[in-house]
């Protein structure tokens, strides 16, 4: 029976072509030309296509990323042979894959949102019924529709790997492909869905003059206590909720959740734990600019509006996102050596210095060669853009070019398989609920309590020593 | 067990309870009331700008391009909202290339030699190597501000787009002898935007002495403008934060982005004897909610209240709309202002949402291409005080 590619990002052996850190300077030099270079062309205003209108940029560049975790964590690559993938030119592979992400995002984007969605179900998903709108000019028309269908993509990009890691493909993780992609396709795009409507369409409801009572909660039920109409207030959790998802795969381990030894227990455990502790970092992230920016004012605009502070929540997640994936991609998940949980603090140690690091240079340099606007606040400019750029490259990079130039694949043999999981497993073994381990998870749980309380009181004089914007 | 063992039992224990604790302490502490707490005071600081007897503002012209969807066919052409001004080949930096291709030097090459005094011949020019000219407008307004003294104070704050357009504006108003006679002591530029900024040599043709105040953060391409253009007189780069002019009027610079590569808005306030504040503005990026709270930490004005606004309040300048817009129109209430002149950027939808809100608006006349009453009109004129 044919795998395709069910366990290849597993069982994969990625070998450096050189020692030291040459792998991964070369590795990450290409991807930042490349990214550079399709940035030109398909974002930046100054450029060939410019996409970065913003919404129109924006949305592709959110739904390819779902297609390739749709193409990879949902399909495992299927109709793809394991053969091919084994085989194949990292180059090449990196093409075909490419392209045909791109096929079905295109398919998706035209086909089933403006075309099927927008022309018989709800007229903001096509700029053309949009247009008929009295007064809408083609430009807010097409920005509208692309907003829409990109609120649909940040649920997504949230859920679509979250049953893959939180659910572990439950209940379908015994069926073959491509039957169980399709199962666990419909059903996280029915969740999506779902969570749409109660999320995002009341935003569109009241974009309409008059509000649209009787189609969509006007005004929407999070008023009060979001402080404002915008659905940028979900924005802000459910884009927590997606890098949530892959700081948990990749430099958690899954860890804690991996403890638990019940099953679906296990599974339920970490798809809502996934959601709480996005949840806090949404709360924190908004309370820290609170703490920096000042206090929120509704009504206004930029900076200071709460819709643009919950907006901002996912902008700051985002750049967690990037050293994660970077540290997990081109560093093997430095450390391994030690425990478990010292390993994924120390990792996430390093990703909240990287994430700091990042945002201070995103917004110091990014308008010099981005092709954007210099400030934190303008209302057309979003930091989502070219960090999900990065990142889709990097999966292209990761999933389907094996870390071509700088590594290249080895097919793991069966023992060292099952030696890597053996591996695993004791790590998850000897974490063991000892007296002692229950002393120190109450100790650190009040130091966690007493770093909190040191961060919320740094974070003013931190932000006062650094000029974010020259 | 060892006690090697218990080390690292413990140590696997506190790591993850560091984790549990904080996240537990972010996710129960960080929205909850207790929070607030830690806001600072808001402090004012009662800046004493002095009182103005009155401010009459007339509308010059608030109709900045004449066609929506006009102007969004090019912004969206040339690739959207982040696109640099200078690249759409809007007039006058035309390079006859086409949309999205234009560039300041291509522009000024071929009408700098007859700036300012021949505009008109400029325009022209213009005309034949620009998109879309005709959809083109500009906003200007003339403050005039009575001191206590009875001594009448004028300003021109921002001085139009097109040539033509501003050209016929300053002669209906008058404004053309005004700058003739240098009755007019400055002009303040509110931002850098085309609409507000690059019909300068309209000013100039009039008075080329003239007095720039700019604010903080023009770009090189418009600091080269102001001298291609014929300028010289003083031009004073006003820097963030508040400028204090004369007795009952100052500027504020707020540091804000702003699209088509544009940074830093300069808006005025007044402090109107027996009234209170009024607020003037060219588009307020800012926001007018960010305006009024900045006046309220910073500036002392009469009776504690907040008496008028005037000008484009850039809510949903392109007749666009978001929810956000909402939240401006729901809370503007508690600022209680008296009233309301509004026009240009804040959008047709939304002045009218402030009516139905009921809220204090002076509709105007729409005439002199003006389209709607909910706005006040080219040509019509507030007072306050």
């Amino acid at each position: 029976m044919e795998r395709f590619g069910e366990g290849f990002l597993e069982e994969r052996k990625l070998v450096k072509r050189w020692s030291g850190p040459v792998p991964a300077l070369i590795s990450i030099v290409s991807l930042f030309a490349v990214f550079y270079a399709t940035w030109w062309i398909f974002q930046d205003p100054r450029g060939y296509m410019r996409m970065y209108t913003p919404y129109v940029g924006y949305m592709y560049c959110r739904w390819w990323l779902i297609m390739m975790i749709w193409m990879v964590y949902i399909f495992n690559y299927w109709p793809f042979k394991r053969s091919w993938l084994e085989s194949a030119h990292p180059l090449y592979k990196g093409i075909a894959l490419t392209a045909v992400s791109v096929g079905i995002l295109l398919l998706l984007v035209k086909g089933f949102f403006e075309g099927f969605l927008g022309n018989y179900g709800l007229a903001y998903f096509n700029p053309e019924q949009l247009e008929k709108l009295p007064g809408i000019t083609s430009f807010f028309a097409i920005e509208y529709a692309s907003l829409a269908i990109l609120m649909f993509a940040a649920i997504a990009s949230w859920l679509s790997p979250a049953w893959v890691v939180a659910f572990e493909e439950a209940p379908w993780e015994k069926m073959k492909q491509p039957a169980k992609g399709f199962s666990i396709l419909m059903l996280t795009f029915f969740l999506s869905t779902l969570i749409y409507f109660v999320t995002m369409h009341p935003h569109m409801g009241i974009l309409y003059h008059p509000w649209q009572y009787f189609t969509s909660i006007a005004p929407p039920y999070w008023e009060e206590f979001a402080d404002t109409v915008s659905g940028n207030f979900h924005v802000g959790w459910i884009m927590c909720c997606t890098v949530v998802v892959w700081l948990v795969e990749t430099i958690w381990e899954r860890y804690p959740f991996n403890l638990i030894k019940h099953d679906w227990t296990r599974r339920f455990a970490a798809f809502f734990g996934i959601i709480a502790i996005a949840l806090a970092m949404h709360f924190f992230f908004y309370f820290a600019q609170e703490l920096t920016f000042g206090e929120a004012i509704r009504g206004t605009r930029r900076g200071f509006a709460p819709d643009w502070r919950w907006l901002h929540v996912g902008e700051m997640a985002i750049f967690l996102l990037v050293p994660a994936l970077f540290l997990n991609f081109y560093f093997g998940n430095w450390p391994r050596k030690f425990s478990m949980p010292v390993n994924v603090t120390i990792r996430t140690l390093i990703t909240i210095v990287g994430a700091v690091l990042l945002y201070i240079v995103y917004y110091r340099t990014s308008h010099l060669f981005l092709g954007t606007q210099k400030g934190i606040s303008h209302p057309q400019q979003f930091p989502m853009i070219p960090m999900i750029w990065l990142v889709n490259l990097m999966l292209v990079q990761h999933w389907f070019m094996d870390n071509w130039p700088g590594w290249k694949l080895v097919p793991k043999t069966a023992e060292e398989i099952a030696a890597d999981h053996v591996t695993h497993q004791a790590q998850i073994d000897e974490i063991k609920p000892t007296p002692r381990f229950g002393l120190g998870l109450g100790a650190g749980t009040i130091m966690g309590v007493v770093f909190f309380f040191v961060t919320v009181w740094a974070l003013p004089f931190f932000y006062q020593s650094i000029d974010l914007i020259k | 067990m060892s006690d090697n063992i218990k080390r690292r039992d413990f140590l696997k224990g506190a790591t993850t309870g560091v984790g549990l604790g904080m996240l537990g302490a972010m996710g129960v502490y960080s929205y909850s009331p207790l929070r607030k707490k830690y806001f600072p005071e808001t402090v004012r600081k009662m800046t004493d700008i002095g009182v103005c007897k009155s401010v009459k503002v007339t509308n010059v012209s608030e109709t900045s391009w004449f066609e929506n969807s006009v102007l969004m066919g090019d912004i969206k052409g040339a690739g959207g909202l982040l696109v640099n001004q200078y690249d759409y080949n809007w007039p006058p930096f035309g390079n006859g290339q086409g949309l999205g291709k234009g560039s300041y030097q291509d522009g000024m090459d071929k009408i700098k030699h007859l700036l300012p005094d021949k505009v008109d011949e400029a325009w022209d020019i213009c005309v034949k190597n620009c998109v879309h000219p005709e959809n083109a407008g500009g906003f200007a307004a003339l403050v005039e501000v009575e001191e206590m003294s009875g001594k009448k104070r004028k300003f021109l704050l921002d001085t139009g787009w097109s040539y033509a357009w501003t050209h016929e504006c300053f002669k209906r108003e008058g404004i053309d002898k005004m700058l003739l006679n240098r009755e007019i002591e400055a002009l303040f530029i509110s931002h850098e935007h085309f609409d507000h900024f690059w019909g300068l040599p309209v000013t100039l043709k009039y008075d080329p002495t003239i007095t720039l105040y700019i604010p903080e953060g023009f770009y090189s391409e418009g600091l080269q403008y102001i001298k291609d253009c014929g300028h010289t007189g003083k031009v004073v780069t006003v820097p963030i934060g508040l400028n204090p002019h004369i007795p009952g009027m100052a500027t504020f610079v707020f540091d804000i982005p702003i699209i088509c590569r544009v940074y830093g808005e300069q808006s005025m306030y007044f402090n109107v004897v027996d009234k209170g504040l009024v607020s003037v503005t060219g588009c307020c990026h800012q926001g007018i909610i960010q305006f009024a709270e900045t006046a309220y930490k910073e500036i002392k004005y009469e009776n504690d209240n907040f008496h008028g606004i005037y000008g484009g309040l850039h809510i949903s300048p392109f007749d666009d709309w978001d929810p956000k817009y909402d939240d401006l129109v729901i809370s503007l209430r508690n600022y209680d202002f008296d009233r309301i002149g509004c026009n240009h950027c804040t959008g047709v939808l939304c002045a009218k949402k402030f009516i139905t809100a009921g809220y204090p608006v002076i509709e105007g006349t729409a005439q002199h291409r003006s389209k709607d009453k909910a706005y006040l009109g080219n040509g019509d004129i507030i007072t306050f005080g």
